[in-house]
């Protein structure tokens, strides 16, 4: 709605260039040709404050920076995931792009102009100097400058309209202080390329040409110590930051040592975590998708960078000072302090939807999981319902909180074979397929579906939680303790293959167990269905089914397809107005499924409603959690609420019915 | 103020107990253990007056090799110093025997309060803290939800029936035995666990050897089920007379 405006914009200026065709244009640059002493020496004394400048302003990033604690977890390779991330994201603004187009195309423009007048701003400095290389009138000059050119019209028309967007139309994740600082670099830009095409007007060696000159050098050496202290120091690091990320997406690093809690003061902030809070352009992309942001809850994922940014200007990078502001002695410099609070970030649900598209390489759930940790690890964490579910699982064993028998009731009433090392795959239920009901009618559904797909499988004697709460909400104690006993009961039990209804569970035990050990290989269940497609039964239901994707499985793992094809084979699919990566969270990860919500809108109902606008019939999830959280927002949001189904059910139902005698094996 | 816990390791409350092959206990074998939930209140209770008064925390158990992973656990969420003491015998102790075990390794700390649970989650007597205290010489109260400290002395809420409390006043040294629910608990934490491998755990055995129980647990046996029930058929006023007539002569309650 916003980039419609960019859009006349744009066409207002194109026609406005008609009224220049009145000058003479020629196709060569005009060249000031004689620079007198004086000059030259004005130029250099310019050039050394202007690097003088930067270079006073910029050092002392660059060492609160290398002053960090070291990333004990880094490594470069692979290389070539690297190379690419950066040719994708930086050079081609990939993430810029797809996420907001039009505005994401008019930064790109103003990047690859940037790129295209590298040797023209070269060469004019070099010209001041008397060593200029690129003559206007060579076979090279020709054609480059004119190139240049033609970047430098689209680079006026592109940051004229970016400035017409922040400052008129007013988007409001980019904040609502007026940048007064951003708005005078736009016209810098804008004047650097307005300086540059006017030198094609004018004749060579005159006066004119001295003062574009002038014009042009000044506004870029302005233009240079300014980078530093603002978002635009973006221009110099964002390319390392993208290319230095942690590899794996929400990446949560294991601790290093005996004193290493997480992140609980400015000590424990690491040199990555530095690079990527300076790095931040204020873009406001990451609130924009943030279900905590958009549903009135304190946290807001811009807001905890710039307040770890500000953390580090002020308190700098090996200090005792808490990072949370509830532990912290209050400083009249110290804006946003309700951001850094520990509310804020335990309301996080981990969804991902910052990171994925930081345009900049900023990874925000490693930031959040780390200060979470430093609260929970220390203790300092104290909230009835945290304590309830770390309780749960220390004494139980899994997140409801109940006794380990009813999973034992559950499995021998369904007659699940334990698994003995005969059968093909171990069925991991989970917290929910064991406990919950409503997973546990999920769990038999997927035990048909595999029924009838003649596949063995056998379900653990003894299982506990993955340890996933625990894990996102930062308490490596209780994590330690389940991911040891999961790797050995596996170990044990002598398992290849395991398949699991939840992708929590999947993406903790494929993932997060590395640091105690390697699991065997885990898929989610709309995997295994999809790759036996061709035998389920394709039902002409005519339903329409609209496919929620959950963020465990979508962002987390990638895994788009393979529901949509289960759900194709069940009805008509229907996509949601947010849908594959840019699908929004049910609200309950994170461990905010146990915690719950205390302000604002609940996630949950925020979707339900996005889901049954679309009309369907019926809602297919593929995450137990998702299903729980929707099993009331549904009938909350709606009159008439669509049928809620796991791509298992929506499988089951179509499958022959199963004879009591053959269901107990 | 120097506060003893005493606390004891009971199998997990959702274990699947088999009686042993003699049915003079239950078969241990495969079982995992646990703090005893009343004495995870006492020792929460310990701590919480520990960050209002200072002082120190001490936690104490008897039993196997098997009771310093919980000896461990209570020093990760807080307490200061432990004392295990050495004793594979707990099942040839009947009360008296246990209490006199702990009584003297209470004896050479000389604490200012002695906090244990009420009762343990396994035999339930509810007695130890109790005869415990009698062999102290020491004031006692049970049933404990809060405690406070006041001047040299200690004033208690006791939970009585029927939603009823009674509030107690006694000197120190005193011995209390408390209810669960009183506090909420708190989790163990990686900082807790790590700084408890620090702290120190005295190993000790047991005093004086066990004297002949007077209490021996004969037998143990799960609920004989039996099923009596009688079907009273015909119209509600005769099924009426007919309960009656049962009511009187049969059950004799009426």
């Amino acid at each position: 709605m916003v980039d419609v405006t960019l859009v006349a914009v744009v066409e207002a200026r194109l026609s406005g260039s008609i009224f220049l065709s009145g000058l003479q244009a020629s196709t060569t640059l005009a060249e000031p040709v004689r620079f007198t002493w004086p000059e030259t020496g004005l130029l250099l004394v310019c050039v050394v404050v202007s690097a003088a400048l930067f270079f006073w302003r910029f050092a002392p990033i660059l060492r609160t920076i290398l002053h960090s604690k070291k990333d004990t977890d880094f490594s470069l390779h692979p290389l070539g995931r690297r190379v690419w991330d950066f040719v994708w994201e930086v050079l081609c603004q990939a993430k810029v792009i797809k996420q907001r187009p039009l505005p994401g195309l008019a930064h790109a423009f103003v990047f690859w102009g940037f790129l295209a007048f590298a040797l023209v701003s070269l060469n004019h400095l070099a010209n001041g100097v008397r060593l200029g290389f690129l003559p206007p009138d060579s076979y090279v000059g020709k054609f480059y400058f004119v190139f240049a050119g033609v970047w430098a019209l689209l680079v006026a028309v592109s940051i004229a309209g970016l400035f017409v967007r922040r400052f008129f139309v007013r988007p409001i994740w980019l904040g609502t202080k007026v940048s007064y600082e951003s708005g005078f670099i736009a016209f810098l830009i804008f004047l650097l390329m307005v300086s540059y095409l006017a030198a094609f007007f004018v004749a060579d060696g005159g006066a004119a040409v001295k003062v574009l000159w002038w014009t042009h050098t000044l506004a870029l050496l302005i233009f240079l110590p300014l980078i530093p202290h603002t978002k635009h120091l973006h221009l110099i690091l964002s390319p390392l930051t993208v290319f230095l990320k942690r590899d794996g997406f929400s990446k949560i690093p294991p601790l290093s040592g005996d004193e290493d809690f997480g992140l609980v003061a400015g000590k424990d902030l690491t040199q990555l975590i530095s690079l990527q809070v300076y790095s931040c352009v204020e873009c406001g992309r990451c609130t924009e998708h943030c279900p905590a942001s958009t549903t009135g809850k304190v946290l807001n994922p811009k807001e905890i960078i710039l307040g770890a940014r500000n953390y580090l200007n002020e308190f700098g990078p090996t200090s005792d000072v808490a990072l949370l502001t509830d532990a912290r002695v209050e400083s009249p410099d110290n804006p946003a302090k309700k951001y850094m609070s520990m509310e804020a970030a335990f309301e996080c649900t981990t969804c991902g939807s910052c990171e994925y598209q930081c345009p900049v390489g900023i990874q925000h759930v490693p930031i959040i999981v780390g200060l979470r940790r430093g609260a929970t690890n220390t203790g300092a964490w104290e909230d009835t319902y945290g304590t309830k579910l770390f309780l749960a699982l220390e004494k139980n064993g899994n997140a409801l909180g109940l006794s380990a028998g009813e999973r034992d009731k559950f499995i021998q009433k369904q007659g699940f074979p334990i698994f003995d090392g005969s059968q093909e795959y171990c069925l991991w239920l989970g917290c929910m397929g064991g406990y919950d009901p409503k997973g546990r009618e999920i769990i038999a559904d997927f035990a048909r579906v595999m029924n009838y797909l003649g596949t063995t499988f056998g379900v653990l004697k003894k299982e506990k939680c993955t340890g996933d709460p625990a894990r996102r909400l930062g308490n490596d104690l209780v994590f330690q303790t389940m991911a040891e006993f999961g790797l050995k009961a596996l170990e044990t039990a002598k398992v290849q293959k395991i398949v699991a209804i939840c992708p929590h569970c999947v993406r903790t035990i494929s993932n997060d167990w590395r640091e105690y050990g390697i699991a065997p290989e885990i898929e989610h269940h709309s995997e295994f269905m999809a790759r036996h497609k061709d035998r389920l039964p394709k039902q002409n239901s005519g339903e329409s089914i609209v496919y929620h994707d959950p963020c465990y499985l979508g962002r987390y793992q990638e895994v788009y397809e393979e529901p949509r094809q289960i759900v194709s084979l069940a009805g008509d699919l229907v996509e949601a107005a947010r849908s594959h990566e840019r699908s929004f969270c049910c609200g309950a990860g994170g461990g905010l499924a146990f915690l719950g919500e205390e302000r604002g809108e609940r996630v949950s109902h925020v979707r339900a409603k996005e889901l049954s606008d679309t009309g369907a019939q019926v809602v297919g999830t593929a995450c137990p959690f998702c299903n729980t959280m929707f099993r009331d927002a549904l009938s909350a949001v709606s009159e008439a609420p669509p049928q809620l189904l796991d791509i298992a059910q929506l499988t089951a139902r179509a499958l022959p019915p199963v004879i009591a005698s053959e269901s107990a094996s | 103020m120097k506060i003893l816990v005493a606390i004891k390791q009971v199998p997990e409350r959702d274990a699947q107990i088999h009686v042993a092959s003699d049915g003079k206990w239950i078969d241990e074998s495969d079982l995992n253990y646990t703090i005893n939930e009343p004495d995870a209140y006492a020792l929460e209770e310990a701590l919480q007056l520990k960050e209002k008064n200072g002082g120190e925390v001490v936690v104490l158990c008897a039993g196997p090799e098997r009771v310093t992973s919980t000896l461990r656990e209570a020093l990760a969420k807080g307490a200061d110093r432990a004392i295990h003491i050495e004793a594979d015998d707990l099942a040839e102790r009947d009360t008296l025997g246990v209490a006199q075990m702990l009584a003297d390794a209470v004896k050479a700390e000389a604490p200012d309060l002695i906090l244990t649970g009420l009762q343990s989650d396994d035999l339930g007597l509810g007695q130890t803290g109790v005869v415990l205290a009698e062999l102290l010489g020491m004031p006692h109260a049970t049933i404990i939800m809060q405690v406070e400290v006041v001047g040299s002395g200690l004033k208690a809420k006791r939970e009585l029936e029927d939603g009823w409390f009674q509030h107690v006043e006694m000197p120190l040294p005193a011995l209390l035995t408390i209810q669960s629910g009183g506090n909420k608990l708190r989790y163990a934490t990686l900082m807790g666990i790590k700084k408890a491998k620090t702290k120190e755990t005295k190993t000790i055995s047991a005093a004086v050897a066990a004297a002949a129980p007077a209490i021996t647990l004969e037998r143990v046996y799960l609920p004989e089920k039996q099923k009596k029930t009688e079907m009273l058929t015909g119209t509600p006023a005769e099924v009426a007379g007919q309960l009656v007539e049962k009511l009187k002569f049969e059950v004799r309650v009426i």
